[in-house]
Parts: structure tokens; sequence; C-alpha cells
């Protein structure tokens, strides 16, 4: 299953990624090694607790005065020569980079992975617009390939073997080779430095922005970063308005501990600080930069129920940790940003309606909150998100029929008690030795694969005048 | 498509409707970031063997190779052997006043082929033939700004006579240093990423500063580490005990 | 506060509570009425209806020294949930005042009572399972393990993924019983592979869903609530 089919209710596409079993055991695997490494490289890390505290604070602490350091980030940029554009919607940013790769003659793009130019879907846009662009990141370079979006944060490629990839660099890039990830890699490194080359324009995200100095940092482990970076002439940066921190002091804080939290490395292999275009007698770098700053629903969060969630360092901790994201995998969600983090995320871009259903893929153990570098209290969020499901009555009636019932009755406790005979009778055609195996209806979710108790003879209630009596 | 007034004027909007989630305030900046680095180098300089041997230690772990030479005379027959032992002929390096040592005059006539970059700004006919030359080569010979115990990470900062390309094109980068460059942990290179900053000089320098972390590397495939994936597949580091030309010592 | 689980379903461990908590010298009272904390309701955003829930709670449990509940995630609705609930100022005093003296079982002995050591009511070696709610909303791992390990007569082994989720997560169990079921399995995979002959929990959601997975699989390994090993009429030392 390649792409997340929206028409297809979300309990499906679950079911049906717990059918695949490559899907499953790659999960496993993938997710159960990024939590050790997690873990080890924060185990050794004493400093790292408090770092995360101040990481939280400082995000916090920039959102209060998120104009003041955009109006910083905006001038040094401009001061430097860059130019910044303003996007509303996905619509407007694709149309400003489009408009770009107009202007500046562009007919091949590099990107570096970005998931902001995945939420805007801007490949598809180019790729109209007569801009074939191409991506760097070896995983998403793979699912470019294969037209399929990525399945993680970090690791897009990871539902895929090396024998998928081998077949499809052999259809589509011409080149055949075992299936072995280092000539795969070389494969890739060949073919994609021609088009380093080549590319008249470079297409990245920004993992954060330094207001004090109208710095963008890239953070990556292939080098298709600085590539992007320094060899087309133009480079344009998409870059939501919360990644934007106050000074140099504060990157610091972030750089610490994003890759570790992202894949337990101390710091990911290149992070690379580029303020405008190339300079003092520079051979490389772009004629002309571009920093488009990205809303897409980010904004009305500021003071929304999500806010919280502008912390996000897209370092994929949360996604790890999951009970469902490790046994359902990213496509399932059918959104462009899966796991815990991806559920808030896709209500602050396509607004509540759109998670009425995967607001409630969570059974809210609370391990993304555990494990998030900036500490974002995942569930509280999801309540919020169910809550909101629920009052705007995106939730089906029958459902808050039976909610609301269900209040009513445990607020007129005789009538409640009742509910233990009722459901001692009802429950006695289906009670076989001492269990409940089959129950018909809606009940039945729970009895096709577990057995239930009944409900006892006698309940705790009904007991306890003969416990007092015999104290 | 906004302007910035109409942009921001949403935000300010949407700021002024709370006053937030808890106090918090980013963090405390160096007052004089410029002075204060040059109390930590002085600091940092009584310590510079135990800096080195962590940065040692934490490079080696993230798959760089390691070199120490007494002098800095010492140095092109590191980067001689490197090559010889990798059959590899063509060598680009930064200009010799970046590099603080020259490499093209001792390496000549040794079967290797050594384009220094050039020191000021060139033509753009220039810049796409130099693009080549490097693009071609095997190995790239860059200094190092900044080399981070903590992480073993190595820090170059572009400009004329030191080109992005250097440590990035060739499949083998080798950075040569010494002890004025090192600093302890991320915090310190926070400072100094403050400092450098800090003046009119930073618009001097070229507009990209790139933290380097081993050699190039990816795990997208079933999660198999594989390096070299657009970056170098190698990364040495070759260390001058008694200083580069121009430093504290030289 | 016995959960509306607890009372419904396992009415024993109840019982088992009341016995141990009088042998070691507690005034026990039940205050009638008690129907449910109102989590489910909570959880699935109907805030309005769980706060009319939590109020009624609150004034149940009022002059309280000490409220025991013997589900993580009861309690942590309690402490957690209750005051924040409550729109007006008397109301998150009166909740705040019940939240500072409920614990859950585990805490209540070990921190509250300070009592440890108890006999094993059960052959075997026990394995102790993480409920999410204690672990993480009460940050509760060590009072359980403290009795666990203490157990006269008996062994205990750590159980590998001990602090991931089973599956339960409320409403979730049968909104998504596919994946529920799936992370299940999972824990279940885990406590065979401990050799354990029970796992412990302190939820009987937990509970609720190991067991049905356990029985469903015909599995020889059983899994019982804190209460149900630690023997209420015998001391150990």
């Amino acid at each position: 299953m390649s792409d997340g089919d929206l028409a297809t209710p979300f309990r499906e596409r679950a079911t049906r990624a717990l059918g695949d079993r490559f899907l499953q055991e790659a999960l496993t695997i993938a997710t159960t090694k990024f939590i050790t490494l997690r873990q080890e490289a924060f185990g050794d890390y004493p400093e790292g607790e408090a770092l995360r505290d101040r990481a939280r604070a400082i995000k916090e602490a920039t959102l209060q005065h998120l104009d003041e350091h955009l109006e910083r980030l905006i001038d040094n940029v401009e001061r430097r020569g860059g130019h910044v554009h303003y996007a509303s919607t996905a619509e407007d940013a694709r149309r400003i980079v489009l408009d770009i790769a107009r202007q500046s003659g562009a007919r091949l793009a590099v990107k570096s992975k970005s998931m902001a130019t995945e939420e805007i879907h801007l490949n598809e846009a180019l790729q109209a617009a007569g801009v074939t662009p191409i991506e760097t990141d070896l995983g998403e370079y793979i699912i470019q390939l294969a037209h399929e979006r990525p399945s993680h944060i970090i690791a897009p490629a990871i539902h895929k073997t090396k024998g998928q990839v081998a077949e499809l660099f052999a259809r589509e890039l011409k080149r055949e080779t075992r299936p072995d990830p280092e000539m795969l890699t070389r494969i890739a490194r060949e073919e994609l430095r021609e088009k380093f080359l080549q590319a008249d324009l470079g297409i990245t995200g920004a993992n954060f922005a330094v207001a004090e100095t109208g710095t963008v940092v890239l953070v990556t482990n292939e080098g298709n970063g600085r590539m992007a970076t320094s060899l087309p002439r133009v480079h344009v940066a998409v870059m939501g308005v919360e990644k934007v921190v106050p000074s140099m002091t504060d990157l610091a804080v972030f750089l610490a501990i994003l890759a570790k939290s992202a894949t337990g490395q101390k710091l990911s292999v290149y992070t690379s600080l580029v303020d405008g275009p190339r300079r003092g007698g520079e051979l490389e770098g772009p004629d002309e930069f571009h920093l488009v700053l990205l809303d897409n629903g980010r904004i009305k969060q500021i003071a929304g129920t999500l806010r919280e969630a502008l912390y996000c360092l897209r370092c994929g901790a949360c996604l790890n940790v999951c009970p469902v994201y490790r046994q359902i995998g990213g496509h399932a969600y059918g959104y462009t940003y899966p796991g815990p983090i991806g559920i808030l995320l896709t209500a602050m871009l396509e607004g509540p309606a759109s998670v009425k259903d995967l607001a409630h893929a969570s059974s809210l153990c609370g391990a993304c909150a555990d494990a998030c570098p900036v500490r974002i209290d995942i569930p509280r969020m999801l309540i919020e998100l169910r809550k909101d499901v629920a009052d705007k009555r995106i939730a089906p009636w029958s459902e808050r029929l039976v909610f609301g019932a269900f209040g009513w009755l445990l607020r007129h406790p005789r009538l409640y008690r009742l509910g233990a005979p009722l459901a001692r009778l009802l429950q006695r055609p289906f009670t076989r030795g001492g269990r409940i195996q089959r129950l018909p209806l809606f009940f039945g979710s729970w009895t096709r694969t577990r057995d239930l108790p009944p409900v006892a003879a006698r309940t705790f209630q009904e007991r306890w005048a003969e416990l007092e009596r015999s104290r | 498509m906004s302007t910035r007034a109409e942009f921001l004027g949403r935000i300010r909007a949407e700021m002024a409707k709370t006053p937030g989630l808890f106090a918090a305030t980013p963090s405390a900046r160096p007052d004089r970031p410029r002075e204060r680095l040059d109390v930590l180098r002085r600091e940092l300089s009584e310590r510079w063997a135990e800096s080195l041997a962590r940065f040692v230690r934490e490079f080696e772990r993230v798959g760089g190779v390691f070199h120490r030479v007494a002098e800095v005379a010492q140095v092109p027959d590191v980067i001689a052997s490197i090559a010889a032992e990798r059959q590899m002929r063509k060598v680009v390096s930064w200009h010799p006043a970046a590099l603080r040592l020259d490499l093209a005059g001792p390496l000549s006539g040794r079967g290797l082929q050594v384009s220094a970059m050039p020191g000021a700004e060139v033509t753009a006919a220039e810049r796409e033939r130099l693009r080549a030359v490097v693009a071609a080569a095997e190995l790239g010979v860059t200094g190092a700004d900044l080399a981070i115990a903590e992480t073993g990470t190595l820090v170059v900062v572009s400009g004329g006579g030191r080109p992005r390309s250097t440590s990035l094109l060739p499949a083998c980068h080798a950075a040569v240093f010494d002890r004025d460059v090192l600093v302890e942990s991320l915090a310190q290179s926070g400072l100094v990423l403050e400092a450098w900053h800090d003046g009119p000089e930073s618009d001097a320098r070229g507009a990209a500063i790139n933290f380097i972390t081993g050699p190039s590397r990816t795990a997208d495939i079933e999660l198999t580490l594989t390096r070299g994936v657009h970056g170098p597949k190698e990364v040495h580091a070759v260390f001058v005990e008694n200083g580069l030309a121009g430093g504290s010592r030289g | 506060m016995v959960t509306c689980l607890g009372d419904m379903f396992y009415p024993e461990v109840g019982e088992r509570i009341v016995r141990l908590l009088r042998r070691l010298g507690v005034t026990v009272e039940f205050p009638a009425g008690q129907t449910c904390c109102g989590l489910p309701l909570f959880n699935s955003g109907h805030h309005a209806e769980a706060a009319a829930v939590a109020r009624r709670t609150v004034s149940l449990f009022d002059g309280a020294e000490h409220v025991v509940v013997p589900s993580g995630s009861c309690a942590w609705m309690v402490k957690h949930e209750y005051p924040g609930l409550m729109a007006d100022a008397a109301g998150r005093a009166a909740a705040e005042h019940v939240s500072a003296r409920t614990s859950e079982l585990s805490q209540f002995l070990v921190n509250t009572l300070g009592r440890r050591r108890f006999h094993s009511a059960v052959e075997g070696p026990i394995t102790y399972h993480d409920s999410c709610h204690l672990l993480r909303g009460l940050h509760e791992s060590q009072s359980p393990r403290t009795l666990l390990r203490d157990l006269a007569g008996a062994r205990f082994v750590e159980l590998a993924g001990a602090d991931e989720c089973c599956g339960f997560g409320g409403s979730f169990s049968v909104r998504l019983p596919a994946v529920s079921t799936a992370i299940l399995d999972k824990k279940l995979a885990n406590v065979e592979a401990s050799g354990a002959a029970c796992v412990v929990a302190c939820d009987a959601g937990c509970l609720m869903q190991m067991r049905g997975g356990l029985s469903r699989r015909g599995s020889r390994v059983r899994a019982l609530h804190l209460a149900e090993v630690l023997d209420p009429d015998r001391d150990a030392s």
C-alpha cells in the first residue's frame, strides 16, 4: 500500500497496515533501534534533562515575542541581500516558490529534506509548472522514485526493503545492482551528484532560523543540505514561522538535544548555517536567497489549544515510542505528518474535522510526551481535540448519545446499580466457563480477539454490607 | 500572498489573545561576546591536551581518522600518505593563507596534482572551471575554524580562499588545525558563534558556516549504515602540535 | 474508591484490599453511591459530563483522611485532573483537598503505611507491567516493584518492555480493536518470554485487557492485580 487513501476509513487503513508483514517487521526493528539509540544518547548525557527544560522554555519564550523575533530575522535576512516572502496558505507558498522559479528561469530543482515542502505539496506544483524537483535525501529520493509519500519523519523509506530499492533503481534509473545498501547508496550518490551540479534551484526547509543574525540552519547527515545551498544559483528555504530562535546561544541548546532525540547521535553529520547569498569572495553559494515564511494554520494556534505543538522540532522521537505508530506505520495516518505529533499538526493544518478519527488513534499512554525533547504534552492536546470533535458535533450523534447517557447514569447511583443485575441477566447466554467469548454488535469488537469477564455475581457494593458486618 | 505588515499583524493579533503557557525567557546572551571568547580561549589553552584527547575519542567514534604531527612542515607528508594509500592523485586545498601552510610547493613532484583555491574574487567563468576541478578532485584539504571536543566536530567558515566545496565534493576531506581552535562543548561553540557574528568583520566572511561531525552517512535503506552519500566518505583531522603559521605559537 | 471496573468485574480484588488494610490496622470505610471517577468521559472529550461526575465524587470522599484507589488510571484522574475540571474556586479547593489525600494502592502501602514486606499468595515467578497512568501520570514505578521484590515466597522477574502500553486505553480498545490487540499481542509475547507464572498490574483496565488476551490464547500465565498476590492474612516477618 503506497499512499494513505483518505477515502478509506482510518480503521481500515490501520487494519491493512497490521496485515503487512514486512511493514510490521520493519517498524519493529527501526523504532526499537531508534528508541535504544535515543536512550543511550541521553543516558550518557546528564545535562540532557536540564537542556530539555531549557529548550522548552526557549520555544515558549519565542512564541511570547514571536513578532519581534520574526522582525529581526526578516531585517537581518534582507540586510544580507536575501528576500523574505509571506505565505499564509499552502497555496500562497506554492505560488511564491513557482514565481521564484519562473523569474530565475529554473528548470531543475534539487530539494533537501523538508517536511514543510511536503506539507504544502510543492513537488506536484513544481512538476506541473515545468520545473523538475529532485529529492536528494536518500530516503526521500527512493520514495519519490516510487511515487509514494514518506512514512516516517526521519526515515521516510523505512517501509522499503533493499530488494525493493534495488528493483526501483533498476526500473527508474536503469541502474542494475545487487540489493546491497552500499551499492545502492553509491548509485544514488552518482545520480544525485549530477543533479546537484546541474540544478538551477535549491529548495530546503529550515530546522531553525536565528533571528539575531538572519541565519537559516539545516541539519542533515548526508550533505544534501550543503549541496542544495551551495551549488545552485538560487536558494529557497521554506520555513514554518515557529522555527525562529532568538540567538546563537539558543541554537546551541537545540543542537545539543535534536540529533540525540532523533537518531541518538550527539550531532548530525552536517549542521549548516547559511545567512544569505554568496559573498566575501566565495566560489560557491547562491546568487539569490529567498526565505518563505509559512503560516498554513500555525499562527491561529498561537492562542489556540495546539500552541504547545508549535514547539515541535520534527525529531520523530514520539513516532518511535508510540504503540499505535509502531503497529501501523506512517502511511495509515493518511496525512503528511504521522504519529502522535502528526495528529496535532494535521489538526493545525487541516482543521479539527480532519482528525475526528485520528484523535482517537491513541491509547493515551503518554510515551510520546516522555520522549519529546521539548516535553510537548501530546496526550493533553489529543484529549482537547477529542473534546473539540465532541463539542462541535463532528463526532457521530450515536457516540454523543452513549457518552451523554453514561455521564448521566454515573450521577444517579441507584439507577447505575441496576446496571449490574441487568448485565448479569443479559450476559447469561454468552457466559461459558466463567468468561464471555462472543458478544453481538458493537461489543463484538472486544470479543473478536479477547475474552471478557462476566459482571460479577455480586459486585463489590453488593458485598459491602457483609464486609462491614464481618469486621 | 501577504505583505510583511499583514502577516506580522496577524501574528500580533493572535499573540494579544494570550499571555502564553508559562513564564519563560530565552537564553541569557553574553554581553561582550568577543571579549568573553578571548577569556575562554585563554582558559582553554591551559587544558588543551584534555580537550584534544576528548576530541580524538569523539572524532574516531563518528568514523574520523586522526593524525598528529609536531611541526607544520610535516603536514604535507601526512596528506601525501593519505592520498597514496587510497591511490588518489587529485588534491584541492584552501588558499595557503587560509590554510596557514603551503601544500602545493612541498607536494609538487610527488605524483600529486594539487590545486589551491584562489584567495580573491574571480570571474564567473573561472568559478565554473574551478567547480569542475573540485568535483573531479579526490581529496580536499581545509583548515578548521573550530574543533569541538564534546562531539568530535570540525567547523569550517566559508569565504575567499576557503570555499565550501573543498570539504564537500571530494570523496576524502582532511582538515588541518592546531590547539587554538579547540573548544570543549557545544555550549562554548554557541559563544563562538555569538562572537563571530558580533561586529562588522562578519560581513567579510562567506555566507556559510559548516559543522562537520564525521563522514557523510545515511541509514535510510533498512537502517544499514553507509558512508559517503553526498559529502565525503572519509574525514581526516590533522593536528599540528606546535601550531600553524600565524597562530599563537607560529 | 473501588472504581467502576473493580466494582463490576473484580469485586474480589476490592475485598482482598479491605481485608489487607484492616489487618494492617487501617479503618476502612466505603462511601456509598460510588459509580466511576469519570475518566472515560474525560478521555473522550466529554468534559462537562466528566466535571459533573468529578464534583459528585469529590463530595462523596470529602471527609476521608486517605483515599485508596486500586487503579492507577483512576487515581491519576482524581489527583491530576479533578482540580482543573472545576470551574469555581470552591469546587477546585474541594477537589484539591481530596486529590492531595488520594493514592494508588501500592503507593499507600509503601509510602503512607511504610509496609513493604508481605507473603506471596501465589506460586511461581512474578513479573510486573507498568500501567501508563501510574507510570507516567503519577510517576510511580518503584512502589509496586518494592512490594513484589520483597514478597516472601516469590521470585520477581523484570518484564521486557514493562513500560510499554498494553493497548487498553479505555474506549481505544473497542474503537480500534485490531490495533489494540496487536499492541496486546506484543505485551503478551513479552510476558510469556519472561518465564513468569503471573503478571501483576495495578490497573483494572490493563488487567481486563491482558487477562482477556491470555485467556483467549489458553495461556497458563495469569494476569493478577497486586492485591491478589499479597497475602492478606499472613505477616511476612
